[in-house]
């Protein structure tokens, strides 16, 4: 029988019971008519001959049925009548049923929420049309000092846009930058972002009402224009319909609302777009990010190649080697999700090796059941039903169990998400908001639940149908137990193996938290409170202005009750940014490479922020404008530049030729701190009193620091009041110190507890599973045990043979195991604060704890067959 | 005339592939086929003709479409594949090897044992 008709013998069966039915009536039908018509024809009468051919055909429902048979039953029914067996078989063990699918939902449910994740964060499209033609163009390298950007200078940039080949369109645009949006409710801070006018027009996304912007605009005087997005035209606008030519203040600047964007638009992260003129600065070079859209018919490889040309005919900019070049072409979606990436990818790493034990898990528990049908598939296959078609019930029976734990899983994948919703590091994970459970990820669940039915179920069959088959009637039940028993063997040492990698990288990662919990930053960050500021440039245009506003802040906060100190500085540890730059030294060298963080602090900020003075003194309300320059440095600073030598009266200029009056004497020395985060280095830094620094751009951003006696929420309302009281134009950002820390921590947090969880999950399957097949072995040796024991074995000789046993799986899973999590633990190489990814005693403590746990499953069941009464245990079976 | 003779055992399958060989055919074509070519000496059960269709139709052997018939009715007419070319060809050689055997068996004599 060719493949070919069976398989259209089985369509046809499939498309539908009913139509073959009929067609069988009327190819009948047509034979008796045909035949009575025959015979009316001889002279017969018409009905008679009806009757006559119906009495000749023989029995027509007999021969239909035959009919049936010989078209073989469709592969439709045949499943529809296993699913139905199987359900019952799945209803007569309600136990079985029940532990097997919740052990499935435990690993599809926890799949399938990290699916949802990893689906809307990586996978699904940007909301563009076309969004697949979008890329960045980057010309930066990876490994600088913060989280890798990419990006284009704006000379190459104005250079690359005239020559480029490749694309439509390309645009520049700003990431992060934020503004003060005043006079539309309480003064808010808000993300905005300036683009170059082709920006809309690359991402093919036009305001929903008026217009994007015009070329030219962006250039001085022309620039008071903004868009908004439709989220902000909503919350802060009440949706004004006739805001169109309205000005609204951002920054202190009045501007032209002309557009509002579609809902959901918020790219790059802003709630309002500005415009951008590139223009080139002998001062500065800034470098931005840059969208092109492909033209049609040119692949990112040809557009890499033309980038790769670019780079290397481009002259290099002032202070620019080589090596500060990287020609990439990336898609557009990396420019949010490249640096998240790799720890999703770790947690659906992870969460697959839960799933991995969980099938592990129920492929046993179905071997144990497996032995007990040995009898009842012999019979059937004695009675003719084919190999395969047993197989195929037990397939059938293992699919089912898997999508009822499939539909069980979705449940609680659903939960699942919110939870991961709720505990990620807000703001670290970006469009969270594309996050849900949709048709891909039901898809990716139902294909999940069936692969996993047929990974689990297929050993237990081909098992069960071999055996059964081979066996004659009466010793199938018992003679299939030690075939088993190897097979069950070999998935609980591999489940012990994939759990113990997963409790390793738990624990790697546990540790590496708690060490980076344990940091010394370099202040004390309880019962501080911080309250951070950006002065618009348009309102206080002067560094006199500004002071103002500062010392009057700072008077009244010190006031607040409960207030022990009160200071401020532009740059807060562990914050938003910070300034770092070269200086000079007099009568000596700054040893090269070596950078200085360079922040303007209030006399009482080394109190208010709990830093110890080492040597010297704090500043004062008279280091000032009119007095001598001073400085305090950090104990690295005056390591490196006077090693052995008392630094107090030495002197250093932030100029770098600097004049007379520019030399600042070194007063005070205070401890480093961590400036970037608690698992970068602590930074050299050179404080300056912040009544001697002139320029507005080193203090329109600052952040006062207020340690109180009482915890420091309770001071919070009498901080807004004094902001209010100063100027109440500005937008409010407070925060306890300890909640900045803790914001640093997050992600790392947020990392290991998902961690831990996964691998919590798997040793409680790994137990689950190692007790399991003991319990079994010793329900199974029963017997055999009765006889050792008439025949004079102790008690403790029957419980020593088990325990040997479980021994020797222990020892094989954790050697494995240990091997595996050797060979794996380096993918987490990135996420580890001064922890080796083979870190030793890590290693010893997960693999001591996974064998304590193991030998305490097993030793309820080894401790039951060393009770076993020999007289029980050999009337047994 | 002749009594019609029953059908032997696993010959049916052959004669239809016969019959279908020489031309499409229905159900009912098929059996007043095999009846004219067989000079009315053989009877098919007529019940046992459309199982035996389906079945060499399900192993691939003959085909099926719906067409006219003579009397412009609808019937359902049955081919031979290429498949069932073959297997008729040795069926056919199978049964004529057997019937000589048969018949050389049958046609001994005391002096040839």
């Amino acid at each position: 029988m060719t493949l070919w008709s069976r398989f259209r013998s089985w369509l046809r069966a499939a498309m539908g019971r009913s139509r073959m039915e009929r067609e069988m009536d009327a190819e009948l039908r047509f034979h008796i008519e045909a035949f009575a018509e025959d015979l009316a024809r001889s002279g017969v009468p018409r009905e008679e001959a009806l009757r006559r051919a119906r009495i000749e055909f023989g029995g027509i429902e007999r021969a239909k049925e035959k009919c049936r048979e010989a078209r073989g039953l469709s592969l439709v029914e045949s499943i529809v009548q296993d699913l139905r067996f199987g359900l019952r078989m799945l209803r007569k063990n309600p136990g079985f049923t029940a532990v097997a699918v919740i052990t499935l939902a435990l690993g599809i449910g926890a799949n399938t929420a990290v699916f949802t994740v990893v689906n809307g964060v990586l996978l699904r499209a940007m909301p563009f049309p076309e969004a697949e033609r979008l890329f960045l163009v980057s010309l930066t390298p990876g490994g600088g000092p913060f989280e890798w950007q990419p990006g284009v200078s704006d000379r190459d940039y104005l250079a690359f846009r005239e020559q480029d080949q490749a694309f439509e369109q390309v645009a520049c645009f700003t990431k992060g930058s934020t503004a003060n949006l005043t006079g539309a409710g309480d003064p808010a801070q808000i993300p905005v972002a300036y683009v170059t006018t082709e920006f809309f027009s690359a991402l093919r996304t036009n305001p929903e009402i008026g217009r994007g912007f015009l070329t030219g605009e962006g250039e001085p005087g022309n620039d008071s224009v903004v868009v908004l997005s439709n989220e902000l035209w909503k919350d802060r606008f009440a949706a004004d319909s006739e805001i169109l030519g309205k000005t609204i203040r951002i920054d202190g600047l009045s501007r032209t609302v002309i557009g509002i964007m579609p809902p959901g638009f918020e790219f790059p992260g802003a709630k309002v777009w500005m415009p951008l003129a590139i223009r080139i600065n002998e001062h500065n070079s800034f470098t931005r990010p840059v969208v092109g859209r492909l033209k049609p018919g040119v692949s990112p490889q040809q557009a890499q190649a033309e980038l790769e040309t670019f780079a290397e005919h481009q002259p290099l900019g002032p202070g620019e080697s080589k090596k500060d070049r990287m020609a990439q072409i990336i898609p557009l979606k990396d420019l949010l999700v490249a640096n998240i990436r790799p720890s999703l990818l770790m947690f659906a790493g992870a969460v697959a090796f839960v799933l991995l034990i969980a099938c592990a898990n129920v492929a046993n528990l179905f071997l144990a059941r497996a032995a007990g049908r040995g009898q009842e598939m012999a019979v059937r296959s004695t009675l003719g039903a084919s190999h395969w078609r047993l197989v195929r019930q037990l397939l059938a029976e293992s699919t089912l169990v898997s999508l009822i734990g499939g539909a069980a899983g979705i449940l609680l994948a659903h939960w699942g998400v919110q939870a991961l919703t709720a505990l990620a590091p807000a703001g670290k994970v970006p469009r969270m908001e594309m996050v849900r459970i949709d048709g891909w990820v039901l898809a990716f669940t139902l294909g999940l639940s069936v692969v996993t039915g047929v990974v689990f179920g297929l050993v237990p069959a081909f098992q069960a149908t071999g055996y059964g088959a081979r066996r004659s009637l009466g010793q199938a039940a018992r003679t299939v137990i030690g075939g088993h028993e190897g097979i069950r063997s070999v998935l609980t040492v591999s489940e012990m193996g994939l759990a113990l990698i997963l409790l390793t990288g738990a624990g790697l990662m546990l540790k590496s938290f708690l060490r980076l919990r344990a940091v010394n930053p370099g202040f004390s960050p309880h019962s501080v409170m911080t309250m951070t500021l950006d002065l618009p440039e348009s309102t206080y245009t002067s560094a006199s202005q500004i002071r103002t506003f500062h010392r009057r802040t700072l008077e009244e906060l010190s006031r607040l009750p409960a207030v022990l100190a009160s200071g401020a500085v532009n740059w807060i540890p562990l914050g938003q940014g910070l300034v770092m730059g070269t200086f000079q030294v007099e009568g000596g060298q700054r040893p090269r490479g070596f950078m200085v963080d360079k922040p303007c602090v209030s006399p009482s900020y080394f109190r208010a922020m709990g830093m110890p003075l080492l040597r010297g003194r704090e500043f004062t309300e008279s280091d000032n404008a009119t007095a001598p320059g001073v400085a305090i440095v950090s104990q690295s600073v005056a390591r490196t530049l006077w090693p052995g030598q008392d630094p107090l009266g030495k002197r250093i200029s932030m100029e770098d030729e600097p004049k007379p009056e520019d030399w600042l004497t070194v007063v005070g020395v205070v401890d480093d701190v961590k400036q970037q985060g608690l698992a970068k280095n602590s930074e050299p830094a050179i404080y300056q009193p912040y009544l001697q620094v002139a320029s507005t751009g080193f203090l329109s951003h600052m952040t006062f620091v207020v340690r109180t006696g009482s915890p420091p929420e309770r001071v919070a309302a009498g901080m807004r009041a004094v902001l209010r009281n100063v100027d109440k134009n500005q937008p409010i950002a407070i925060a306890s110190m300890d909640s900045l820390v803790a914001t640093t921590t997050a992600e790392p947090q947020f990392q290991t507890r998902l961690l831990a969880t996964f691998a919590l999950v798997a040793l409680a399957l790994t137990i689950v599973g190692i007790y399991g097949v003991l319990a079994y072995a010793v329900a199974q040796r029963t017997r055999e045990i009765g006889v050792r024991m008439a025949l004079g074995a102790q008690s403790a000789d029957v419980l020593q043979m088990f325990l040997r046993k479980a021994l020797v799986l222990i020892t094989m899973g954790i050697t494995l195991g240990g091997a595996g999590a050797f060979a794996l633990t380096r993918v987490l190489m990135k996420f580890l604060f001064e922890v080796k990814p083979t870190d030793v005693p890590t290693f010893a403590t997960v693999a001591l704890t996974l064998v304590l746990s193991s030998l305490a499953a097993c030793y309820v069941p080894a401790r039951r067959a060393m009770k076993a009464d020999p007289m029980v245990a050999l009337r047994y079976e | 005339m002749d009594q019609p003779m029953e059908l032997l055992q696993g010959t049916l399958d052959m004669l239809i592939l016969k019959a279908v060989s020489l031309g499409p055919l229905h159900g009912y074509g098929v059996l007043l086929r095999v009846q004219q070519i067989s000079k009315d000496r053989l009877e098919i059960q007529q019940g046992s003709l459309y199982p035996a269709l389906y079945r060499l139709e399900h192993q691939g052997w003959i085909t099926s479409e719906w067409g006219e018939s003579e009397n412009k009715r609808r019937a359902k007419y049955y081919r031979l594949t290429a498949a069932g070319k073959r297997k008729l060809q040795t069926e056919a050689e199978k049964w004529n090897r057997m019937a000589d055997v048969i018949a050389g068996i049958l046609r001994s004599t005391p002096e040839e044992v």
